[in-house]
Order: C-alpha cells, then structure tokens, then sequence
C-alpha cells in the first residue's frame, strides 16, 4: 500500500483553522486511508493505489475540507479556451513512447512547502500509478527556461545539461552513468537502435523521457509559470494525468492553459477538463449499501465525497471531478457513498441461507484420519509446503526427480520447490526436537504436488514418524495395520524396496493392485541428514487415493 | 504396614536369613500371602531375596496318567502272567506302547506271533519296573534333577525321552533375609493394615476388608505425561469451518497451482499491477503454463480488462502458472461456475448460495520472524440477489463471534470488489486494531451480469492470526510452523 508523507505544517495551514492531528486521524481512517506514522514534523498516511489524486497534500486537503462539508463544490473543469502552446510529435517516437500530454500553469505562487509536494507527488506518482514510470511519467519546467516551438520524438545520442549537473552528457552517458538513468533505463529496453525520447525546445533538449530534466529547465519556489509534460504507453492515462495536475494547480490558485499536441495524423488538446455525468438509481444505491439514505441525505452524502449531484426522476445524477482517474462506473460511486455514510454506522442485517450447509467430502475424511492418529498417540505437525531439492529428495537418498513444482523466482535456496511427499518435513521437525523426551510420535495431514505430465496432481498425504531408542519395523506395521483397519480395509501389505528406508524392512501399502503409500524404518543416513538421533519409523500414505480422487 | 507383610518382617527380625519354608512355617499364614508380602517388600528394598535357577523335573500329562495306572510295559506284564497272547490281539495303543518298551527291556519274546513272558519279565515284575520306581520318586519329590540317585539316571531319562517327565528351569528362592532399611523399619514396625500397591488379588480376595491404603505425597514430583495433540492452527481451523457450516455455508476448494487466469486476471487485477510482480508472487518454471479451459470467460475478462484498464491485456500473461497468492482464486472459479448456470437459466438454481474454502496461500516474501511463505486463508462467497454491504457486515460479524473476535470494518480498495472493505480485529496484546482481511461486492465485470440480477459478496481472511488473537502464549505466526514435537507439548488446549 503507497505510504504518502505530508509536512504537517504545511497540511495545517491548508486545512486552515480547524485543524487538529487528532481530527486529521479520524478523518482519513473515515475515508479508508490508516495513518501509520504521525509527529509534530511528519505525518505518513496509507493512500489506497486507485487514488493517485491525494497523493499530494493539495488533493489530500481537497478531499478532507469536501469531507467536512467546508468546500462548496468546484468543477475543476475548463472553459473554452484556446491552446497557448504546440507539442509536434515526430514520427518514431510511437516505437520508443508513444503518448504525450502537457499542461501549463501560470501565474503561481509557490513557497518551499508547495514545491516540495509536487515534487513529492510527482515521484509517487509516477512509481505508482506511473508503474516505475514504465506507463506514466512527468516532467515540470520552468517555462520561462522554455522557447517554442515543443517537440516530442525520438532521437540519436545527443547531449545536454541533466538537472542538477554542472556538465553535458549524452544520453547514453546519462542511460550508462546517472542515477536515473541506470534505475530507469531499463525502460528504453536499452534498445540497439540507440532511439531515445526526447522532449526539445528551440534551445535543445528539456528532458530525456522517461529519465531526467534538463538542467535548463529546472523549477524552484521562484517559478511562476510551469510547463508539465506527461507520457507514456496508454493514450488515455495520459490524458487523464493531465486532468489531474490541472485540478491540483487550480487549487494552488494558478491560471490552467492548454496545449495542443500534434500528431503526425492527429492532434489533441490537453488538459480536456471535461464534465463527466454518471446516474444511478436511488433506489439501487440504497439496496446495495443496506440502509436508507432518501434523497436529500444521498446529495449531502455526495457533496462530501466531492461530487455534484442532482436528482433526475428516479435517478441520482453526479458530476464526476475530472481528477478522480479511479472512477470506471456507478459502482465506484456507490462505495463513496457508503464511504460517506459511514461503515460503522451501516447496521448489520442477515442473510437467510436455504437449507443447511456441509463440509466437503474430504475434510470429513481428514479430520476421521486425524483422530485415529491422535488416538494412535501421535501429535500433529504443520509444515510449510514449500522446501528445495536437498530436503525433498538427497537428504532422503531419492535421486531427484525430473517432474515436479519448480518456482522460477526463488528469492531463497531453502524454497526453490513445492514438496512432493510430506515425510521429510515432519523428520525435520524431530531433528529440532531430539532433545526433547522420546519416543516422539508425530504426523501431518496436508498436501504434497507431483507432476503428471504437463499438468500438477495434488494429493493430501498422511505422513507418520516415531522415534525412540526401541522403535523398530513391527511398530510401523502395528501402525500402518490399525490404520487400514480404518480406513482401507481392503488394502494389503506387501514387501517393498524405498531408499529411504533399510533394505528389507520397509512395505508397502497396495489398494487395488496400485501403491498408495509405504513405510518402514527409516535409513540411518536418512536420520543422520535430518539430525535424529534415535531409530525412527515412517510412513507415508495418499489419502486423497482413498476418495477416489 | 500390612499384616501380612508385618507377619514376614518379625519372622525375619532376628537378623538371620530364612528359607521360604521356614517364614511359612514361623509366620502361620499361607503361601500365596508370603510371597505377595515378599514382593511388596522387597520392591521397597526392606528384604533382599536370593534365588538360584535350578532345574525342576515334573510329570507330563501323560507321566501322571501312568502314575495312576501303572506303566504301559508294567499293565502288558500283567496280562502275560499266565499265558502266552498272540501279537495281533495286542493292537490298543497303550498295549502297543507295552511291547515296544518290554522288547526292548528285554521283558518279552515273541515266536511265531505268540508273546511270551522272559525270566527278567519275571523278576520285573516281582520287584518293580525301575522306570515306575522313578515315576513314583519324581512324582513325591517334585523337584531337582540332580537329587535323582545315581542309579535310576538311566531310568529318569528315559522318562524324559518319552516325554512322561519333563525338565525345566526354575527359579527357587534360597533365601531370605532383611536388608538394613528393612532391620530398621522392622523395629518401628507396627501393625497397621497399610496396603500399598492394590492387586488383583486384593480385590477379587476381598483383602481389603480391615486395611488401610497407604497415602501418597500429593506434593512428591512425577514423571510428566504428554498428551498426543492436534495442532493448535488446525484447531482454530475447525472451528472456522463449523462457525461457517452452522451459518449455512458449504465447503469448496480448488487447486494451489493455478494459471494467473484465476488468480488475478478474473479478479480484476491489471496485468501491469504491483502485485502480480515477480517479487511478490512465486511464479513457475514446470509448469511453466497453465491453460484456461473456459475460453469463453477469458475473452470476456480480457474485454473488461482493456475497456476499464485502458491497456493491453495478452492471454499469455494470464496462463503463467503460479502459485496461489490467495485463496479468492477458489472463489472465482465456483462464482463463474454458477453464474454460468444461472445465465444459461437451464437449472433453477435457489439464491444465495453460501460456500467457503480454507486452503494454504504462498508469498514470495523474505523470510523473517514475522513472514512466511505459506500460511492459511478462508475465503467466502455469497452469491445472491440484492445482497447489501450490511449483509456482509452481518455475515463477517457472526462468523468471527463464533470464534471469540471483535471486528469492526474500514474503507479499502481491492480491485475486484467496489464496496471494499477491510476487516479488522482489536488485539488485547497489542492494544490496537489489526488487519485481518479484505472483503466486499464483487465487480459486475466479473461476473458479467448486471448487479441488479446477481451480486456476490466476498471476503478473505487471514487465519494464522486468528490464532495470535486468541492465545497469547504464541508470539509470532512464524512459531506456528515447522517446529518440533517441543513447542507442542508446552501448548495448552483450552
């Protein structure tokens, strides 16, 4: 979940007056987002990924003030208005980073606090939302560093200025050699072509896409006017990107224009800013939360989630703020009326069930098989399914297996498989205990994975283990006969070679002709490997065999 | 002290050792009495016993037999005393058994099929049969081989051989005296009727009558029993599963390995999102693919995918086989299973239909104290018509009430479900609320019907924790794996 950490002092002073850490607490946890870390400096809050437009204090505070019903409804759309500046976008830029949008903010008035949270808000969205930049990315400017004509494309290794350096590099020294550029350049798929995306000026480069700005360029809290540009892979976040900066500079007080943007075939005008309508009925907002809200409620309850809404005949119609990238449909906006009534204030109601409900088949077998073990005085083990080659198979003198579950990414040697038989695990788990009194009489239930063909089979094995200074084969026989007893009285015992077990004292167990599961005393290096001291039995048994599965 | 065993102590008090004979005839009571009193003392170390392993001879059956009825050589003899008798007249067993052993005694002669009496029969059966002198010495005097004279050896193994006498080792007792404890304890021995240890005998004697048990030291440590126990997480997870059968639910479950298809792609999950990355989920290498066999769903999850995500989504990307990350997976395939039956209106099928699953989910995390690979979920569905959020409020409220948990519900996103919802649970330990799991109404484009004709409610919980909440004698959801047979025996049940 994104952590988004705010300055309070420049939370407090955006929330005005009535700003309490206490209220900012409850507030959040209303709307779904936990406060996990708050002091007199900081506070971080987890902001869930759909909401990218609360990743900055601005939209935060914006949606806090609608809350409380402290914000009269602003459309944060634009009026008609003609495009102040032209992107061209060059042929070939569609192979490397196909998508740009823009937005130009003037007239600003930044301070320190407000630079630092678009910044702040650039990065995490762009490494969120942004998908490491991968999907999204943004860059802002000075626009008074800036001389039009723009234009996007895809260009040789040229040079420039990267922000914050004091000297030129090329892009591939930047790729090679920056920071960003070694963490992001993997975007550009190090391409042979050596084709890097750019955004230029009449004066040069301003940023190699998706990497780094221009030195040139560079905003401070002295920067009035702002040039934003956004790209990526889908046409349509990129348009809606745009939407998003404009609500946040709009509440910043600043003047939105728009940017045209040409493509070779096509142009396009950002940010739209565009009213969204969407109409539900009351009546299905109501059924679906479980509580009657009427009408005037539904609108109140609306305006707190920053919507407008009117009524249209039998239907609730709201005004969807271009910045909410997250709302696809009506469903979306019945959860914000939810959010906004309250879930603790929505009483529980029951749901009548037809007819009683049932374990399954194998559960009531399990715990059947569970009992007799207990009962045969032996204790119940849990163990992780997981485990590597070593303990599956050398460490049980098998010679590996070709066919089983193998992970393609372990992150540790000790888990590169899923296990296929249970017996190794619980041996383990009597090394770890051989100090503890004997005998130790264990078992578990649970599932082992083999590969049939191409294609996993998943069977619950039992698995068995009793060691002792005078554990022998009979005890395992003993076991294995009062089990069958039980369970499968039709199945035989028959001699069996395992090497895991001392040649000669290890049997099988057949049902049918077809061996379902074997035991024995257990090898001395077997034991040795798994650090068991004493003589041990094992047994190891396909239950799943026994339902017919 | 019992009177039995205080009736042997005083026959011993003079310090020297005794026969068993001699404490049965000094003690005045029966045999079987001196030796249960015998062994209780010597069990507490008061009388030390010394025994010797000797050989016994003792009648057979068959030894007996003739012990009473004469020898079989003795009785055919008798019966040749006046005349001669023809051999085939003599066909009895016990008759044939005479002939061979008075042949070969020499007792007999046989001419022409006629038995004839020798001289030696003759004086045989004047003075006696050696081996009948023997039977009758053997039979007063059970007892040791050795003491046979040296003259009827030859006899006595001929009885052995004929199995009328049979040897064995035998334990004898030789003798008996007091050990130091027991010459100290026999001064301050008194008469009471203390029964130490009961015995069969006891009870079936009615030995109790008159006596007294002898107490024990309730404060005296013993050795420690350990009960063979279940699990605790296993438990609790039963416990989970009846709480949900009694609220009418019935249980499913699914595979652990699973194209991507299940696990994210029909949840809603955009195929660029964090969570399907390498580093959090255990991807495959065999198998490395997974086929959808319900092609049909996948276009229209596919269609969903790129209408709502505004990106690719590639078919290929949703065969990757991993393994199960959650346990909604199960969920979804018994969701589009019944929604299919209900679209294709062939079946009436009554709503809401309640199932849950319990199952082993797997993340790619680094292993620490706090984090494992695998560990449990409960996942459940509702499918219905016009379920609400305060259905599954109501729904989640009962089933944790069921196992002692308060839960209260927050706002949360989850790409599958609008209303979402995240579950938390207050702990006493840590004086503070935690998560515990997700839940909410599923998406219309999943189940590709509008909410007004079906709408699901689901959740997944986590179970581990559960546990943690409970029992505070375990710190850590890593404790509840993998351990030996130690951390066990110290859980308590209740």
């Amino acid at each position: 979940m994104p952590v988004i950490t705010f300055r309070m002092e420049y939370l407090s002073r955006l929330i005005g007056k009535s700003f309490s850490k206490k209220k900012l607490e409850s507030e959040a946890l209303a709307l779904g987002f936990e406060t996990e870390r708050m002091d007199d400096k900081e506070v971080s809050i987890e902001i869930t990924p759909n909401r990218p437009d609360l990743f900055t204090a601005i939209g935060f505070v914006r949606a806090l003030k609608y809350f409380e019903h402290r914000k009269t409804y602003l459309g944060y759309t634009l009026g008609e208005s003609s495009p102040s500046f032209e992107i061209f976008v060059e042929k070939g830029v569609e192979r490397v980073r196909p998508f740009i949008s823009a937005v130009v903010a003037r007239n600003l008035e930044l301070d320190e606090d407000a630079l630092a949270d678009l910044i702040n808000f650039s990065e995490k969205f762009c490494e969120l939302y942004g998908r490491r930049r991968r999907k999204i990315a943004m860059g802002m400017h000075d626009l008074s560093g800036c001389t039009p004509p723009f234009h996007y494309g895809a260009y040789g290794d040229e040079k420039f200025t990267p922000l914050n350096a004091t000297e030129e590099a090329s892009f591939s020294e930047v790729l090679n050699e920056h920071e960003k550029g070694v963490q992001y350049g993997g975007i550009l798929g190090g391409n042979a072509t050596a084709l890097y995306p750019a955004l230029k000026d009449a004066k040069g480069v301003m940023a190699l896409i998706p990497i780094i700005n221009s030195e040139r360029t560079k905003i401070s809290s002295k920067t009035k006017d702002m040039l934003i540009d956004i790209t990526g892979t889908s046409e349509y976040l990129v348009g809606k990107t745009a939407d998003l900066l404009a609500s946040i500079f709009m509440d910043l007080g600043a003047d939105i224009e728009r940017v045209s943007v040409r493509y070779p075939t096509k142009s396009d005008i950002f940010p739209k800013a565009e009213r969204r309508y969407l109409e539900i009925e009351l009546s299905r907002m109501e059924q679906e939360i479980g509580v009657a809200i009427g009408s005037g409620n539904m609108i109140s309850l609306a305006n707190k989630m920053g919507y407008e809404a009117a009524i249209v005949g039998r239907n609730m119609r709201f005004s969807v703020p271009p910045y909410r990238l997250d709302i696809i449909n009506e469903q979306d906006i019945i959860e914000d009326i939810a959010i906004a009534y309250g879930y603790d204030y929505i009483a529980p109601i029951t749901v009548p069930s037809i007819g009683s409900g049932n374990l399954s088949k194998s559960s009531v077998l399990f715990s059947r098989v569970s009992e007799l073990m207990i009962g045969l005085g032996f204790s119940e083990m849990l163990n992780s399914y997981l485990t590597n080659e070593k303990a599956n198979f050398s460490e049980m003198r098998i010679a590996e297996d070709k066919d089983y579950v193998k992970i393609k990414n372990p992150k540790a040697e000790s888990i590169t498989m899923v296990r296929t038989w249970v017996l190794p695990s619980i041996l383990r788990s009597i090394g770890l205990s051989r100090h503890d009194r004997m005998p130790q009489k264990v078992f578990e239930l649970d599932l082992a994975v083999m590969m049939k063909g191409e294609k996993p089979s998943e069977e619950y094995h039992l698995a068995a283990a009793a060691a002792g200074p005078k554990v022998n084969f009979n005890d395992a026989k003993a076991i294995a006969e009062a089990l069958l007893h039980s369970l499968s009285p039709s199945s035989n015992i028959l001699k069996y070679e395992h090497p895991s077990f001392i040649e000669g004292r290890c049997a099988s167990i057949a049902l049918d002709g077809k061996v379902i599961g074997f035991f024995g005393e257990l090898h001395p290096e077997v034991l040795f490997n798994a650090g068991i001291e004493e003589p041990t039995i094992g047994m190891e048994m396909n239950i799943s065999a026994l339902l017919g599965e | 002290m019992h009177r039995y065993e205080l009736a042997v102590l005083n026959v011993l008090k003079d310090g020297k050792s005794s026969s068993l004979e001699g404490i049965l005839k000094k003690s005045g009571i029966g045999r079987d009495e001196v030796l249960w009193a015998l062994e209780n003392l010597s069990a507490r170390k008061l009388v030390s016993i010394e025994r010797r392993q000797s050989t016994v001879a003792e009648l057979t059956e068959e030894g007996s037999r003739y012990l009473r009825e004469g020898l079989p050589e003795e009785l055919l003899l008798r019966s040749l005393k006046k005349s001669g008798v023809s051999v085939s007249e003599l066909s009895g067993v016990s008759e044939r058994i005479g002939l061979q052993w008075s042949k070969r005694n020499g007792f007999i002669a046989i001419s022409d099929g006629i038995v004839g009496i020798t001289s030696k029969g003759k004086e045989a059966l004047k003075s006696g049969i050696t081996e009948a002198m023997v039977l009758h010495e053997i039979a007063e005097n059970p007892g040791r081989y050795v003491s046979i004279s040296e003259r009827n050896r030859e006899a006595a193994d001929n009885l052995i051989h004929r199995k009328l006498v049979s040897l064995s080792s035998k334990s004898e007792i030789t003798g008996i005296s007091l050990t130091a404890r027991g010459r100290e304890e026999a001064v301050h021995a008194s008469g009471d009727e203390w029964v130490e240890s009961l015995s069969k005998g006891i009870i079936s004697g009615k030995g109790w009558e008159g006596v007294r048990f002898k107490p024990y030291d309730v404060g005296s440590p013993v050795e420690r029993e350990y009960p063979a126990i279940r699990h605790p997480l296993r438990r609790i997870i039963d416990e989970i599963k009846t709480a949900y059968v009694g609220m009418g639910f019935s249980e499913i479950s699914g595979p652990i390995v699973e194209p991507s298809f299940w696990v994210f792609d029909s949840l809603f999950v955009p195929q660029d999102h964090p969570a399907r990355e390498m580093q959090d989920t255990f991807y495959l290498s065999s198998p490395e693919r997974l086929s959808v066999k319900e092609r049909e769903y996948m276009k229209q999850i596919g269609k969903a995918h790129r209408d709502s995500w505004k990106g690719e989504w590639e078919e290929d990307i949703a065969e990757q086989a991993l393994l199960r990350p959650h346990m909604t997976s199960v969920s979804s395939r018994f969701m589009h299973s019944i929604i299919e039956q209900i679209k294709s209106g062939k079946a009436e099928i009554q709503l809401p239909i309640k199932l849950f699953t319990v199952g082993r989910v797997f993340r790619n995390e680094n292993l620490d104290y706090k984090h494992l690979a695998d560990f449990y979920q409960t996942d459940g569905i509702i499918i219905g018509k016009d379920l609400t959020v305060a259905n599954l409020f109501s729904t989640l409220a009962e089933l944790y009430a069921h196992i002692g948990i308060k839960i209260k519900f927050k706002p949360a996103y989850f790409p599958f479900v609008e209303p979402g919802v995240e579950v938390f649970a207050y702990s006493e330990r840590a004086k503070e609320w935690l998560e515990i799991g997700g839940a909410g109404m599923i998406r219309s484009e999943i189940t590709g019907m509008p909410r007004k004709r079906v709408n699901v409610l689901a959740w997944g919980l986590g179970v581990e924790r559960d546990l943690l909440l409970r029992d505070q004698t375990i710190n850590s959801i890593t404790e509840l794996y993998g351990k030996g047979i130690g951390w066990l025996r110290q859980r308590q049940v209740v």
